[in-house]
């Protein structure tokens, strides 16, 4: 039988603080000069993940917008919302990522896509290469991953 | 306890989870995401992965509990506690994750169960020390603003 969880205290610290043991940044992020300000959009159901993959694209001068469910991916795009850079979870509220990626490209969206997903098959990840990803990895997101594809849109 | 000794503490306690497997690399890439213009991103991550770990968690639960078992809504649950385990480091937990996934792919109920009694436990370590760490980050505070 599977234990249930007993429930945990809920933060609500909201004191500003610097904790000298943490790493500074730039210490661990690969650092590059972005010569352009580039834009993105996040597309992830999960909170966690929108906020880290949002936070890092952000530290490297990315401005950057997230949405949660698939809808709101469509018709943002729809309504000629313009990204250099779409990244995509293959499991979405409302559509799968897949589907997403498909009435993306169908409107014409001609920008990198990058899907990033938990865990998927090589057959998952040949689907969507062919309906128009350009890269596919697997979380997380890092910079080792994500420098080269800013450089590229960098036009570095 | 001074300043310098809970900071080194807090280092300590850290390696300690590295060392052990309960986080990977990736953690410190989200430390690394923290500054000053976002001095509270490490707790802020922390909470947002706990409470929807503990979500998640218990509609895996509450799946499993039905005796005909829709894999397919328990598919979409692991994969995201997987992602949200990947992406903040959480390593035991995400290999915990992937016994699960496997299980779930087979239509192995019982091995389902198994699985998930071990992301139970790996969550429940991993909460139990970030409680642990928050603890100390927020004693460094603290002390740091009385000091000033």
């Amino acid at each position: 039988m599977a234990h249930t969880l007993p429930s945990s205290d809920q933060s609500s610290d909201q004191d500003k603080w610097d904790s000298g043991g943490l790493e500074c940044k730039g210490q661990l992020l690969i650092k590059i000069v972005m010569r352009n300000r580039l834009t993105a959009l996040v597309v992830d159901g999960d909170t966690t993940c929108w906020v880290l993959e949002q936070e890092l694209l952000h530290s490297y001068g990315v401005q950057t917008l997230g949405v949660d469910n698939s809808r709101d991916a469509v018709d943002l795009i729809a309504s000629d919302a313009e990204f250099n850079l779409i990244i995509i979870e293959k499991i979405l509220p409302v559509l799968n990522g897949l589907e997403v990626t498909r009435q993306i490209c169908e409107i014409g969206v001609r920008c990198k896509m990058l899907e990033v997903t938990a865990c998927s098959g090589e057959s998952e990840r040949q689907a969507f290469l062919a309906f128009g990803v350009d890269v596919f990895i697997e979380k997380p997101l890092d910079p080792e991953h994500l420098v080269p594809i800013l450089r590229e849109l960098d036009g570095q | 306890m001074d300043l310098a000794a809970l900071k080194t503490q807090l280092k300590n306690f850290v390696q300690s989870m590295f060392e052990e497997g309960v986080l990977d690399n990736q953690f410190s890439q989200i430390q690394a995401l923290q500054d000053s213009t976002n001095p509270n991103f490490v707790e802020e991550v922390i909470t947002l992965f706990c409470n929807d770990a503990e979500r998640i968690i218990n509609e895996i639960n509450r799946n499993l509990g039905y005796q005909n078992v829709d894999f397919s809504n328990l598919d979409s649950y692991v994969h995201q506690l997987k992602g949200s385990s990947s992406s903040i480091g959480a390593n035991r937990l995400k290999l915990a994750c992937a016994n699960l996934h496997q299980a779930s792919d087979e239509r192995n109920k019982e091995g389902c169960l198994q699985a998930l009694q071990l992301i139970t436990c790996e969550y429940c370590l991993l909460r139990r020390k970030f409680q642990a760490l928050l603890h100390l980050e927020r004693s460094i505070v603290e002390l740091e603003t009385n000091q000033k």
